[in-house]
């Protein structure tokens, strides 16, 4: 006999909405299925109505988390329709603040896999060291969380030789405590009988369902956009493309503290070598028509963003696919076989975040579940009729 | 493998300040460069209306009060405004009209409260600020540089 336990919208386990619902046969996941559209915001649509400067502060805010990431593709395809080249130093700049977040997003993932595994004390201290690098993060843009930082052909502040060498001390101390994490997950026999053989997903099943990013990487399979498809930077910089084998959490979390060491590297090389010059070009307001889609690693895997121009101050239409959607397929396979208690830990493990990956919603018809596309000509009508038969409040006040 | 591996670390934390502060009595140093609240210096602005169509949030408002004297209005609805600092960016004035400072609790129970308005006459800066305004909407497709 099998049940369904839905899990989310809103559950103690989720951090944000989600639903989830599981076929169990007893303690056993037999089938899962995931519902999306809980916190669709029209990200999208939005872009539409707002210049290509705007834009960049409002794809910022697709996520908290990896904000530089969405930015930063989003400013990369409008750099490729303006036929602009950033210098050199402002580029530097801008994949410099990348890797910080990716320290400050992964620091937070390894809290966020010891609370799921509970191991709370792992999940304050590295909260704790996380600190280091939002402090850096907001010496260097003014903020810390959403940095700023880019504009359409550079960056907008330059960094100056005292915050450099605040950079390097703040980087040598968090390497000395993710070295000390990673001896702490290697040697901890309850953290390590936790989350090892959990959420399995083999190299075969990885690369079938395109999963991005560090659960690709824990599968083995060696994708990185960094490594594949080197941007701006990344062709200079020497590093080594992180994976594991064991497709587990456990493989997830030694990809994760290995980036960390690696982006480590990467920033002090950026600090180190960072040319002279300009840190940004003039842009100007319009682009041409045209279309340009860039790829960027953040920290959760490949990020694509999708700009059309029609040659006016704003975008046609903006398309984000962020990582976390291409980690769905993956997911449900994960969950698969597992246990009820593994659910958080394996969610979790994928570093997911629902409000960067809803950018569309389905119409399903409460009556009778069936799903239907409707076209956007047609949404209008409805709306249409919808105000014509609800009159307008002609002595409606603002509540407060 | 060993047994409680963390704990030396733990053990070794008893004795150690808190890593945290007591906020309300005792408060962090905001670095320089923080993105705090806009403001206007309204002896400088030129009224070219650069921020408010930046803005993203479009949280800036300028308007005529009295078009003979010269005189308008600018409101800041800090309740809308997102702290980017892109009007700061966008203000071609130098020093810039637009200034951030660098204050961070401005929570407030009525979000009107938050509203700050200016009523200035426009600044008219000698020749050479003027001429490196680039007020104008068509700028120039920028070269790029290596």
């Amino acid at each position: 006999m099998s049940f369904e336990i839905p899990i989310g919208p809103q559950h103690p386990a989720l951090k944000e909405p989600i639903s989830l619902r599981m076929t169990v046969d007893g303690e056993v996941i037999t089938g899962v299925d995931i519902r999306l559209g809980y916190n669709h915001r029209g990200v999208e649509k939005l872009a539409e109505q707002k210049t290509w400067i705007q834009n960049i502060y409002l794809t910022e805010r697709i996520c908290g988390i990896c904000s530089h990431s969405h930015a930063t593709c989003y400013v990369q395809a409008v750099e490729k329709l303006m036929e602009l080249l950033p210098p050199r130093r402002g580029l530097y700049i801008r994949y410099l603040v990348s890797e910080l977040e990716r320290v400050h997003s992964h620091l937070l993932w390894l809290g966020v896999a010891g609370h799921e595994a509970g191991f709370d004390s792992f999940f304050m201290y590295t909260w704790r060291d996380r600190e280091i690098v939002m402090d850096l993060l907001e010496m260097i843009s003014g903020n810390r969380v959403h940095y700023a930082i880019n504009t359409i052909g550079g960056v907008r502040r330059d960094i100056d030789e005292g915050q450099k060498a605040k950079i390097l001390e703040g980087v040598a101390t968090l390497r000395k405590r993710s070295e000390y994490y990673f001896a702490i997950g290697a040697n901890e026999p309850s953290f390590v009988a936790r989350i090892a053989g959990v959420g399995m997903l083999s190299k075969e099943q990885a690369v079938s369902l395109c999963a991005v990013g560090p659960v690709a990487r824990a599968s083995g399979v060696a994708r990185d956009v960094r490594k594949e498809d080197p941007y701006a930077v990344y062709d200079e910089l020497d590093f080594e493309l992180c994976t594991a084998d064991s497709c587990d959490v456990l493989g997830r979390v030694v990809v994760r503290v290995k980036e960390l060491l690696e982006s480590y590297k990467m920033i002090e090389q950026m600090v180190r070598n960072l040319p002279d010059g300009d840190i940004a070009v003039k842009a100007p307001r319009k682009a041409k028509p045209g279309e340009a889609v860039s790829r960027y690693e953040a920290p959760r895997g490949e990020n694509i963003h999708y700009v059309k121009s029609s040659g006016a101050d704003k975008p046609e239409r903006l398309k984000v696919r962020a990582p976390t959607l291409g980690n769905y397929p993956a997911t449900i396979e994960m969950l698969k076989k597992g246990f009820i208690a593994d659910i958080p830990l394996i969610f979790a493990a994928i570093d997911p975040c629902i409000c960067c990956a809803e950018r569309a919603v389905t119409l399903v018809d409460a009556a009778n579940g069936a799903e239907s596309i409707v076209r956007m000509s047609e949404l209008r009508r409805r709306a249409l009729a919808r105000a014509k038969n609800a009159p307008v409040k002609g002595n409606a006040v603002w509540p407060f | 493998m060993r047994i409680a591996a963390f704990l030396p670390e733990l053990l070794r934390h008893l004795f150690k300040k808190p890593a945290t502060v007591d906020y309300p009595f005792q408060k962090l140093e905001v670095p320089q460069g923080f993105r705090g609240t806009p403001y206007l210096n309204p002896e400088m602005c030129i009224v070219c209306k650069s921020c408010e169509r930046d803005c993203p949030a479009e949280a800036i408002e300028i308007s005529d009060v009295n078009p003979a004297e010269k005189r308008f209005k600018m409101v800041i609805h800090n309740d809308r405004c997102i702290h980017c600092a892109q009007c700061v960016d966008s203000c071609p004035t130098s020093p810039k009209a637009m200034q951030m400072d660098s204050l961070f609790e401005i929570a407030t129970d009525d979000r009107h409260n938050l509203k700050k308005e200016w009523v200035y006459v426009r600044a008219v800066l000698k020749p050479k600020a003027p001429a490196a305004a680039p007020a104008a909407p068509a700028a120039p497709a920028a070269e790029p540089k290596a």
